[in-house]
C-alpha cells in the first residue's frame, strides 16, 4: 500500500473532480426526484405543471391506484421469477458460450462467433416471430420469458473480452492439471469474472424486469402469466381512458371531477417509481463487485 | 382510445407508435370520444330492477307476436315501448356459457361481463358471460398477430384494424342470423343496411351509432369551439361577438386594460397528432363541421382541400398580426400536451381554439379551482357575420367501426341472440341509465333525471366500472348517441336536458342567463343535414397515395405554420408563397377526388337507403 | 463428405493433402468435445430463434397482407426500396440519422469513460459509490417522461436553462431551444447523456476491476502523476473493452432511436429531428405497411454489416482487438 503526499496538483484536481461529480449527481438525481414528487402530488393539481422539488398537493392516491388491483401482487412474483430465472440462464449460458469462443484453439471459434454477432443486426420482423413462437407452442408459457433470450449476443462478447483479459496462464495451468473445458469454465472462470458476471447480471436483469412487449404479444390472455410491467402498462392505458373517456361528458356535466381522478402523467411517474424501486435496491448489491475493484486498482484512500 | 397512451414502459416505449397512428385517425379520435364521453359519462339512472325482471320474464314467455311486429315496423323511429320491444327466439337457451371479446375501442380493466350488475342482468337474461379484454399495446400489432394466426376472440371490436380484420375475412356474415335471431338488431339496424354491406353484399359487423328516433344534440360543447374567458366576457359585460376579429379585439382589449397580470392572449396546442387546433380552425370559420381535411360543399359534394385555400391564410394571417400585438403565445409550437394543459388550467390564458374533449382536462381543473372568472366559455366564431356556424355535429353514421362476430367463433347463435337482447329498449335504457332509484330516477310526467347525489356518485370511475357502464354503453350493438327512447326520453343521460342542468355550476347557469340560452349548444346553429358527414371517418386505404399526402401534407403544415404565424407581417406573403409551392407539389388533387368519390358512394347509398324504407 | 469424394477424385495427390486436413480437423474437433457441447447447442438455438425468422424477409418484397400465406402475396420486386430512396426527404432523414449517431457514440463514449475514470479517481469509497447509484437513476426514468422534463427545463415560460442564461447574462431573452432546428441534435446528444451516462459507465468500472493492481504502483515508482498514472495504466486497461464496444456501436450506428426524436420533435426542428426510425414509423408501421419497415430493416442490416466488417478489420490491423 502506497501512502502519498498529496501535492498541491493533486488537490486541485481532487477538488474539481469533486465538485464536477457532485454537480453531476445533482443533474442526475433531479429527474428521479421530480418524478417522485410528481407520483406523490394529487393528479388533478400535476396538471397545471409547475412541480418541482416538493409535492404542492400532497397524495397518495396514485399509488392506491396502482396498488388497488390483486393481481399487481401476482404479476410482482412473476416479474421477480422472470428476473431471477432469466438472468441465471442468460448469464449462465452467455458466460458458457464466451468462454468457447475465448479458447484460441477452438476450431469453430470463428464460426460460432461469426454466427452469433450478426443477429444483433438482424431481425425477421414481428410476425415471423410471433409464428415461431407460437409454432414452438409457447405461448401462454412462462418459459417465453426465457428461452428466446438465454443468450445475449452483446452481454457474450462482454463477458468474452473479460475472460481474454484474464491474467495469462490462469486457464492454461489449470487444464495442464487435468481439468476439462467445463471444469475450467466452472471452477477458475467463472469464480475470476465476477465482475463481468455482475455487470451482465444487471443488463440482463433490468431488461427482464422491465419487459412487457413479450407479455403482451404472448400472454396477455393469461393474467396468471402477466408481470408486474405489464400491469402497469394496463394501468396507464387505463389512466388515459379515464380520463378521456369521462371527457366529452364530463364537461357536458362536470361530472368527470371523479374522487379517483388520475391522469396519465401521474400514473406514468408512479409506474416509474414502482418499477424502478425494486432494481435501485437491488443495485448496490451488485454495485460492489465493480467498486470494490475499483478501489483496488485506483487510488487508495 | 390510445394516443394518449403511451409509452410508459420505465424503458420500453413501443405504444409510441400508437401515438402516431392515432395521428392518422385523429378524425376518428374526435367521434370514437366524443361517443365514449357521452356515453360514459351519462351514467344514470336505469332501467328499473322491476323493469329488468319484466324483460326476463317478457323473454321467457317468448313472445313471438311482439316479435314480429317491431320487425315488421322496422323503422328507426319505432315507438315500441319497452313492452313491445321483440323478444328473440321463444326457446332461447340459457345455459351459462362464456365467451370471449377484444375490445380495442376503450382501454379498460380487463373484466368479467357478469362481474358487473348491468353485465350480471344480462346474464340473468340470457345465460351468456364475456371474458372482456383491452388492448394495451399497439392494437395493430395485436390484430396483426391474431390475423397471421388466425386465432380471434368470439367476438372482436376491432376500432381502426377493421380493414385488416374484413380483408382477412375474420368475419362471419351476419344476415341471415339476423333474419332468424335477431329482429331487435332488424329494427335498429335495418335503415342503416345499405351503408352497412360490404361489397359483397354481406353484412360483417353491427357499427355502434344508428340513431333510434328523434337526434337530440349534446348540451355540451364537447367538440370545436373557440373558447374565451369568462372574466373577458363578464369585464365587457357578455357581448355578443361573432366573427374572429371581434374575438380577438375582445382578447385584446382585456389584455390592454390588464397588461400587469402577464397574460398569454392566445394558444394552441400543435403536438404528436393533436394538431387540429392550428389546422382545423379555418373549416370552421368558413362555417363548415369538422370533416377533417376537407370542406364538403353542399350542393356539388366535392371535397376540398382547405389548407392551401384562402380561408386557411386567412387565418394565419390573423394569428400572425395577433402573434404580432404579442397576444400569441409562441411556444404553442413547441409545447407538448401536458405543458399545453398546464397552460390553460394556470387561468392565464384568455382564449384558445380546441375540441372539448381535449381541453377537458384542464377546464375541469380550472372549475375545480372554483374561480369562475377563470373558466371559459365555447364560442361559434366564424369569419363574417354573416356566416352560419356549423361546429355541431350533424347526425351522422360511421359506418367503418363496429363489433363482429368471428369465424372462432363456438356458437354464434348464442352470440347474436344476446346481442338482440341487448338491444331491447328496457336493456338499452339500462345500459346508459342504470337501475331505477339507484341512479336514475322518473318523475310523474314520465321524464328520467338524476338526483344530485346520483350525480356525485357516479363521479366516480370505480363506481362506473361496478355498474358496468364502463363496459356497455359503447362497443356493442346498440342506440347511436342522440336517439330517443319511445318514451320521449334522451337515449343518453348526458343528452337529457334534466341530467345536464343538474350538473351545471352556478358560473354556467349564470353565463348561460346571460346570453338567454338553457344550454351552451343552444348558442350553436343548428348542423344542417350532411348525409355524408363526417368526411373524416371515410376509409382511405392504408398506405395508399391518399393517406401518404395526409401524413406529408402534415408535416408540411407542421413546417410553415409556425414560420407563418411567427414571421414579421411583410414576410408572411412570400412565405405563403413558398408554403404554397410545398403544399401544391403533393397531390392534392388525387385526395381530393379520392374523397370526392367516397362521399358520392355514401350519399348514394344514403339516400338508396331511405327510398328502400 | 466433401473429403471423401476427393479421395475418389482425380488427383489422388491434393485429395490426399485434403483428406489428412480434413482428418486434423476431425481430430481436433472430437478432442474439442467439450468445448462443442457447450457452445453448439447454442448456435442451434441461435439459428432457430435468429435465423429462421428471416423468411420475413421476403415480405419486404412483397405487398403484404397478413391474412395469405407468405407466398401468396403479392410480389412488387424492389418497389418498397423505391420509395424509401426516392422520398423527397430521404436524404435528409439519412443526414440526420448520422449526425445523430456520430454525436451520440462520441459523446456517449467520451462521457462515460471520463466519468468512470473521474469515479475511479475518488478517494472516498462512500461518496464513490453514492455518485455512481444517482447517475445511474435517469436510466429508469421512460422517454416520455424524461422528454417531459427537458421540455419543461427549455421552455420559454421560466425553463430554468433559459432562467440560469439569463442569470448569468449569457442571452437576454429566452431563447425557445425545441423551436431551432439547429439546436436539435446537441439537445439530444446532451439528453442523452444525462440519461444514461451513469449506466454506460457500468461496464468501463467492471472492467477497471481487471486491472492488475501492481501496474498502478509500477506507474507510480516510475514517478507517473496523477494523468499520467490515467494515461499509462486506467485507459490502456480500458482499451479491449472501448474497441470491442465500439465496433458493437458502429454496426448499430442507424438505430439511433425514436422515442426522444418524436417526442421533442415538432414542426419547427423537424428537419433535423427527424430520423430513419421515424420516417419508418410514420409511413410503414402507421400505415398498417409491414413491407416498408421490412425494407428498412434490411437496408439498416446492410449498413450494420458493412460497418461492423470494416471495422472490425481496421481494429484487427491496428492492434489485437477484434470482435470475430
Amino acid at each position: 500500500m502506497y501512502k502519498r503526499n498529496r501535492s498541491p496538483g493533486d488537490v486541485i484536481f481532487d477538488t474539481a473532480n469533486v465538485l464536477l461529480l457532485v454537480l453531476l449527481a445533482v443533474i442526475t438525481l433531479y429527474p428521479f426526484l421530480n418524478t417522485l414528487v410528481v407520483s406523490l402530488n394529487d393528479a388533478n393539481d400535476s396538471i397545471q405543471g409547475g412541480l418541482y422539488l416538493w409535492p404542492r398537493a400532497f397524495s397518495w392516491d396514485n399509488y392506491h391506484y396502482v396498488f388497488k388491483e390483486a393481481t399487481i401482487f401476482h404479476a410482482t412474483l412473476i416479474s421477480i421469477l422472470r428476473t431471477v430465472i432469466g438472468t441465471v440462464v442468460t448469464v449462465f449460458c452467455s458466460a458458457m458460450v464466451a468462454y468457447t469462443i475465448s479458447r484460441p484453439e477452438f476450431v469453430l471459434r470463428k464460426f460460432v462467433t461469426i454466427m452469433f454477432v450478426l443477429t444483433m443486426y438482424l431481425n425477421g420482423g414481428l410476425i415471423p416471430n410471433y409464428l415461431l413462437i407460437r409454432d414452438l407452442h409457447m405461448i401462454g408459457s412462462f418459459w417465453v420469458y426465457v428461452v428466446p433470450g438465454i443468450i445475449g449476443v452483446f452481454n457474450m462478447i462482454v463477458i468474452r473480452s473479460f475472460i481474454e483479459g484474464l491474467p495469462e496462464g490462469i486457464i492454461e495451468s489449470a487444464r495442464m492439471d487435468g481439468a476439462g473445458d467445463f471444469r475450467t469454465f466452472m471452477r477458475i472462470v467463472l469464480p475470476l469474472s465476477l465482475p463481468a458476471l455482475a455487470t451482465v447480471a444487471l443488463f440482463t436483469g433490468v431488461f427482464q424486469w422491465n419487459s412487457w412487449f413479450d407479455v403482451f404479444l404472448y400472454n396477455s390472455q393469461d393474467v396468471n402469466l402477466s408481470t408486474l410491467q405489464y400491469e402497469l402498462m394496463k394501468l396507464l392505458a387505463n389512466s388515459n381512458s379515464n380520463s378521456s373517456m369521462t371527457s366529452a361528458d364530463a364537461f357536458a356535466n362536470s361530472a368527470n371531477a371523479s374522487a379517483n381522478f388520475v391522469t396519465p402523467t401521474s400514473i406514468r411517474a408512479t409506474m416509474t417509481i414502482v418499477a424502478s424501486l425494486p432494481m435501485i435496491i437491488v443495485y448496490p448489491f451488485l454495485q460492489k463487485y465493480f467498486v470494490k475493484g475499483m478501489t483496488l486498482g485506483g487510488v487508495k484512500g | 382510445m390510445s394516443g394518449y397512451q403511451v409509452s410508459a414502459g420505465v424503458l420500453n416505449c413501443k405504444c409510441l407508435q400508437k401515438r402516431l397512428t392515432n395521428y392518422l385517425e385523429r378524425g376518428t379520435k374526435h367521434l370514437d370520444q366524443k361517443k365514449l364521453g357521452t356515453l360514459a359519462l351519462i351514467v344514470a339512472t336505469a332501467a328499473s330492477l322491476a323493469a329488468c325482471s319484466g324483460g326476463n320474464g317478457n323473454n321467457g314467455s317468448g313472445s313471438s307476436a311482439s316479435s314480429s311486429e317491431s320487425a315488421g315496423s322496422g323503422s328507426p323511429s319505432a315507438s315500441a315501448s319497452a313492452s313491445e320491444t321483440a323478444s328473440s327466439s321463444p326457446a332461447a337457451d340459457k345455459t351459462p356459457v362464456t365467451f370471449t371479446y377484444f375490445n380495442a375501442n376503450s382501454q379498460v380493466p380487463d373484466i368479467d361481463s357478469n362481474k358487473t350488475e348491468i353485465g350480471k342482468a344480462l346474464e340473468d337474461q340470457t345465460g351468456v358471460n364475456f371474458k372482456m379484454q383491452f388492448p394495451v399495446g399497439d392494437v395493430n400489432t395485436k390484430i396483426g398477430t391474431m390475423i397471421a394466426s388466425g386465432d380471434y376472440p368470439d367476438v372482436l371490436a376491432p376500432d381502426t384494424a377493421i380493414d385488416k380484420i374484413l380483408d382477412a375475412k375474420a368475419f362471419i356474415p351476419l344476415e341471415d342470423l339476423i333474419d332468424q335471431y335477431g329482429p331487435n338488431i332488424k329494427r335498429v339496424y335495418e335503415p342503416y343496411y345499405n351503408l352497412m354491406k360490404q361489397a359483397d353484399g354481406h353484412i360483417y359487423f353491427l357499427p355502434f351509432s344508428p340513431v333510434v328516433g328523434d337526434y337530440i344534440p349534446n348540451p355540451t360543447i364537447d367538440q370545436g369551439a373557440f373558447f374565451i374567458q369568462r372574466r373577458v366576457l363578464k369585464e365587457f359585460n357578455y357581448p355578443k361577438i361573432k366573427t374572429l376579429d371581434e374575438y380577438f379585439d375582445l382578447i385584446k382589449k382585456y389584455n390592454d386594460a390588464h397588461k400587469d397580470d402577464k397574460l398569454t392572449g392566445f394558444t394552441s396546442l400543435t403536438y404528436d397528432w393533436r394538431t387540429m387546433g392550428i389546422f382545423n380552425p379555418p373549416m370552421h370559420l368558413a362555417g363548415y363541421p369538422n370533416d377533417g381535411d376537407v370542406i364538403v360543399d353542399m350542393q356539388t359534394h366535392a371535397a376540398d382541400v382547405y389548407s392551401n385555400d384562402d380561408v386557411t391564410k386567412r387565418w394565419l394571417k390573423k394569428l400572425n398580426e395577433v402573434n404580432n400585438e404579442g397576444l400569441y403565445d409562441q411556444s404553442s409550437f413547441v409545447n407538448n400536451y401536458d405543458q399545453y394543459l398546464a397552460k390553460i388550467s394556470s387561468g392565464k390564458v384568455l382564449g384558445f381554439f380546441d375540441y372539448g374533449w381535449q381541453a377537458d382536462q384542464a377546464i375541469q381543473n380550472i372549475k375545480k379551482s372554483g374561480n369562475d372568472d377563470l373558466d371559459y366559455m365555447p364560442l361559434p366564431i366564424v369569419f363574417d357575420q354573416n356566416t352560419k356556424d356549423q361546429y355541431l355535429d350533424p347526425p351522422s353514421f360511421v359506418d367503418n367501426r363496429g363489433v363482429g362476430i368471428t369465424t372462432s367463433a363456438k356458437d354464434p347463435v348464442r352470440i347474436i341472440q344476446f346481442f338482440d337482447n341487448m338491444l331491447k329498449e328496457e336493456n338499452q335504457v339500462m345500459i346508459q341509465w342504470g337501475f331505477k332509484g339507484e341512479t336514475y330516477e322518473v318523475n310523474d310526467k314520465g321524464r328520467y333525471y338524476r338526483t344530485p347525489e346520483e350525480i356525485e356518485m357516479l363521479k366516480d370511475n370505480a363506481k362506473q366500472q361496478s355498474i358496468g357502464f364502463t363496459y356497455f354503453n359503447y362497443s356493442w350493438p346498440m342506440y347511436g348517441g342522440g336517439s330517443t327512447l319511445s318514451d320521449g326520453n334522451s337515449f343518453n343521460a348526458g343528452r337529457q336536458p334534466e341530467v345536464a342542468q343538474a350538473s351545471f355550476t352556478e358560473g354556467d347557469k349564470l353565463i348561460l342567463s346571460k346570453y338567454g340560452v338553457q344550454t351552451f349548444s343552444e348558442l350553436f346553429a343548428k348542423p344542417d343535414d350532411r348525409p355524408w358527414y363526417p368526411a373524416w371517418s371515410i376509409s382511405i386505404e392504408q398506405g395508399s397515395p391518399a393517406e401518404i399526402f395526409q401524413q406529408k401534407s402534415k408535416d408540411v403544415k407542421l413546417k410553415y405554420f409556425p414560420k407563418l404565424v411567427l414571421a414579421k407581417p411583410d414576410q408572411f406573403d412570400a412565405i405563403w408563397n413558398e408554403y404554397l409551392d410545398a403544399f401544391n407539389k403533393l397531390d392534392v388533387k388525387g385526395f381530393e377526388d379520392t374523397l370526392t368519390k367516397s362521399i358520392a358512394d355514401k350519399i348514394a347509398k344514403v339516400t338508396g337507403g331511405s327510398s328502400g324504407n | 463428405m466433401r473429403s471423401d469424394a476427393s479421395v475418389q477424385g482425380t488427383v489422388p495427390h491434393t485429395a490426399a493433402v485434403r483428406s489428412s486436413g480434413a482428418r486434423l480437423f476431425f481430430k481436433r474437433l472430437f478432442k474439442q468435445k467439450s468445448l462443442i457441447c457447450m457452445s453448439v447447442p447454442f448456435v442451434i438455438w441461435i439459428f432457430v430463434f435468429k435465423y429462421v425468422p428471416l423468411w420475413g424477409w421476403m415480405i419486404a418484397f412483397q405487398h403484404y397482407r397478413p391474412n395469405m400465406g407468405m407466398f401468396d402475396q403479392e410480389w412488387v420486386g424492389w418497389s418498397q426500396f423505391r420509395f424509401l430512396f426516392e422520398d423527397d426527404s430521404f436524404l435528409r432523414v439519412i443526414r440526420n440519422t448520422f449526425a445523430m449517431a456520430v454525436i451520440k457514440l462520441v459523446l456517449g463514449f467520451v462521457t462515460a469513460i471520463t466519468l468512470a475514470v473521474l469515479l475511479n479517481e475518488l478517494r472516498i469509497a462512500m461518496f464513490k459509490r453514492t455518485v455512481q447509484t444517482i447517475s445511474y437513476l435517469p436510466h429508469f426514468i421512460s422517454w416520455v417522461v424524461a422528454a417531459n422534463i427537458i421540455s419543461t427545463s427549455l421552455s420559454i415560460d421560466g425553463g430554468i436553462v433559459n432562467q440560469v442564461l439569463m442569470w448569468l447574462h449569457l442571452i437576454d431573452k429566452p431563447i425557445m431551444w425545441l423551436g431551432v432546428g439547429h439546436y436539435f441534435w446537441g439537445i439530444l446528444g446532451i439528453s442523452e447523456v444525462w440519461k444514461d451516462v451513469g449506466w454506460n459507465t457500468i461496464v468501463y468500472l467492471a472492467a477497471m476491476t481487471m486491472i492488475d493492481p501492481s501496474q498502478y504502483e509500477a506507474a507510480e515508482i516510475d514517478g507517473a502523476g496523477r494523468f499520467q498514472r490515467i494515461l499509462r495504466v486506467t485507459l490502456p486497461g480500458l482499451r479491449p473493452v472501448i474497441v470491442i464496444l465500439l465496433i458493437m456501436n458502429l454496426g448499430s450506428i442507424l438505430e439511433t432511436g425514436f422515442e426522444p426524436q418524436y417526442l421533442m420533435g415538432n414542426g419547427m426542428n423537424a428537419d433535423f429531428s427527424e430520423n430513419l426510425e421515424i420516417f419508418v414509423l410514420k409511413y410503414g408501421i402507421s400505415m398498417g405497411n409491414f413491407s416498408l419497415a421490412t425494407a428498412a430493416g434490411i437496408f439498416k442490416t446492410v449498413i450494420s454489416f458493412i460497418l461492423l466488417f470494416s471495422a472490425n478489420h481496421i481494429a484487427k490491423r491496428v492492434g489485437d482487438e477484434r470482435l470475430f
